[in-house]
């Protein structure tokens, strides 16, 4: 990343903040609080598993929500506000601006989730007592809810770059839905019998990022290891996946008349 | 300010190139995550009570959901020659309990958790709960009564209950003439190849999914060619009486008058007939008898 896009970055977790964004830290707050005092007396056995869960499930329902609504008015806010005209008169490439907003918006879930993963220990450091080795696998589900807030983010950018705030948001959640059916697309193709149709839904299950690759809330539940081959391709294929979307959302923004 | 960036031509390439990276990727990730996701055989909630408290006004879709995932997690299992059916009473049970009315899961329930493992959960028991609460649930749906009588008659072998439930389903005024003759059938008879045909007949026209109607269609075959075996030794026992010997062909008792051709099973491959006249399967048919047929009748 260059020094201009390291600005932009800087500037647009510098406007999360400002916007309050974090505020989002004291509902997750409250929901841990709440959850750790009653899980003992709404759950027979299944306290740690119940505070995993709910953690988890937060951290990525919370972050999916920053993601997407902060994602697709990265671009469109500037617009509307004007601003852009001002940013893009300055000597800075509109790859380098996008690739700046992305990676701002990344900090600040970075940062959203590293802070929601502190609350989410200390609650069940509350209701276990202690921390076992097998817990290192919830870092790991952690890791994962990033690995995807990443890809959302470069979704919910690109589309920011082409269409209004709304539509970009019925994109993105219904391509993050898709996703998370990405295997079952592929079984349903094989169900129909027809062999066009099944071609079209394994093109199309391997076309769109598979978002079930990331949810191991279960494996982090019971302490189950992931293996290290797995967080690695996850890792890569987070990694390409999110760069072959911002290169699009480049080449869709920089030939966008903004005039 | 450069607004260009790279050339389109040269964009489109580095995104190829970057899906089939991708899709490398999720090729050899596949494995490992059934792998990971293969251990998710669990229900956090088992409480249809409490996920229907939980699921706000939403219920009906939540019973949407779980069904759907109760067909999925039976496919999954029976695809991988799994025989550990355990979440598929739960799954079914809170699918039921969400929705009172969803007649598929019902029906789908009282094949799969009485038909013995690897096809079922062998929980004949479990599958009379079932049915016993979609017929309280559902008490103008008759085909509930002809599951119960079919699951105490195939599932439980009780045909004392089976007949009762036959001709308690007979007296809806909507239920097929046939509920009142199965009852008195089952009655009397007690097991018999071409009521177990019939039965499996119904279950496999009436069905709604395909994993019911396939298995009912294994069944069936397998039924019918039982029957025709039986008729096929009565035939060669006829053959024998006539002519002192047993025939050495199917041709020959074709020739002889007894058969109007080559008999073959529901699956179009011919029967064999082995020394002895023993009339059996070809070995290249898929049906597979469920009990091995006294070779040596007469």
């Amino acid at each position: 990343m260059t020094r201009l896009a390291g600005v932009v970055a800087v500037n647009t977790f510098r406007e999360a903040v400002r916007d309050r964004v974090l505020y989002s830290l004291l509902f997750f707050a409250l929901l841990m609080i709440a959850a750790a005092i009653l899980v003992g007396q709404i759950s027979i056995g299944i306290e740690t598993l119940v505070i995993i869960n709910l953690g988890l499930s937060a951290i990525s329902i919370i972050g999916l929500m920053m993601a997407v609504f902060i994602g697709v008015g990265l671009v469109y806010k500037e617009m509307d506000k004007r601003t852009l005209y001002a940013v893009l008169s300055k000597p800075i490439r509109r790859w380098e601006f996008l690739t700046g907003k992305f990676a701002g918006l990344l900090l600040t879930l970075l940062v959203n989730t590293a802070l929601m993963t502190l609350g989410l220990a200390a609650a069940l450091l509350y209701v276990k007592h202690s921390f076992a080795a097998a817990d290192v696998t919830i870092l790991v589900a952690v890791y994962f809810i990033l690995l995807k807030l990443a890809l959302i983010t470069a979704l919910a950018l690109f589309f920011s770059c082409f269409s209004s705030p709304l539509l970009s948001i019925l994109f993105t959640v219904g391509i993050y839905v898709a996703g998370l059916f990405a295997s079952d697309i592929r079984t349903f193709g094989h169900i129909t019998g027809s062999r066009a149709l099944d071609a079209i839904a394994v093109a199309f299950s391997y076309l769109i990022p598979n978002f079930n690759n990331f949810n191991i809330t279960a494996s982090a539940a019971y302490g189950r290891a992931v293996p290290a081959k797995l967080i690695l391709d996850n890792t890569l294929y987070a990694a390409v996946y999110a760069a072959i979307v911002l290169l699009a959302a480049a080449a869709a923004f920089s030939r966008r008349n903004l005039k | 300010m450069r607004n260009r960036g790279p050339s389109l031509a040269l964009t489109l390439l580095a995104i190829a190139l970057g899906l089939g990276a991708v899709y490398r990727l999720q090729v050899r990730m596949d494995s490992e995550i059934s792998r990971v996701h293969q251990e998710r055989d669990e229900l956090l909630f088992r409480s249809g009570r409490l996920v229907k408290t939980l699921g706000l006004e939403y219920d009906g879709l939540l019973a949407d959901i779980y069904w759907t995932r109760a067909v999925q997690y039976y496919g999954e299992k029976h695809s991988s020659f799994d025989p550990n059916f355990e979440l598929l009473w739960p799954l079914l049970d809170l699918t039921t309990q969400l929705d009172p009315h969803l007649i598929p899961a019902y029906r789908f329930g009282v094949i799969f958790l009485s038909e013995q493992p690897p096809i079922g959960a062998g929980r004949p028991d479990l599958a009379e709960a079932l049915i016993r609460r979609g017929v309280a649930n559902n008490p103008e749906y008759w085909r509930f009564w002809a599951d119960l009588g079919f699951l105490y008659y195939w599932g439980m072998k009780d045909y004392q209950k089976s007949s009762q439930a036959f001709l308690e389903g007979s007296k809806n005024p909507d239920a097929a003439i046939w509920m009142k003759v199965l009852a008195a059938k089952v009655a009397e008879e007690g097991r018999s190849l071409e009521v177990s045909l019939f039965l499996w007949q119904q279950v496999h026209d009436s069905a709604k999914d395909a994993a019911t109607r396939l298995n009912a269609e294994g069944h069936v075959h397998r039924l019918k060619a039982e029957l025709d075996l039986r008729q096929l030794d009565e035939i060669v026992a006829e053959f024998h009486k006539r002519f002192g010997r047993y025939p050495n062909s199917m041709e020959e008792v074709v020739r002889a008058g007894l058969l109007r051709g080559k008999p073959v099973d529901p699956k179009g491959f011919p029967y064999v007939l082995g020394p002895e006249g023993r009339v059996g399967l070809n070995p290249g048919s898929p049906i597979h008898l469920e009990e091995p047929k006294p070779m040596n009748q007469p």
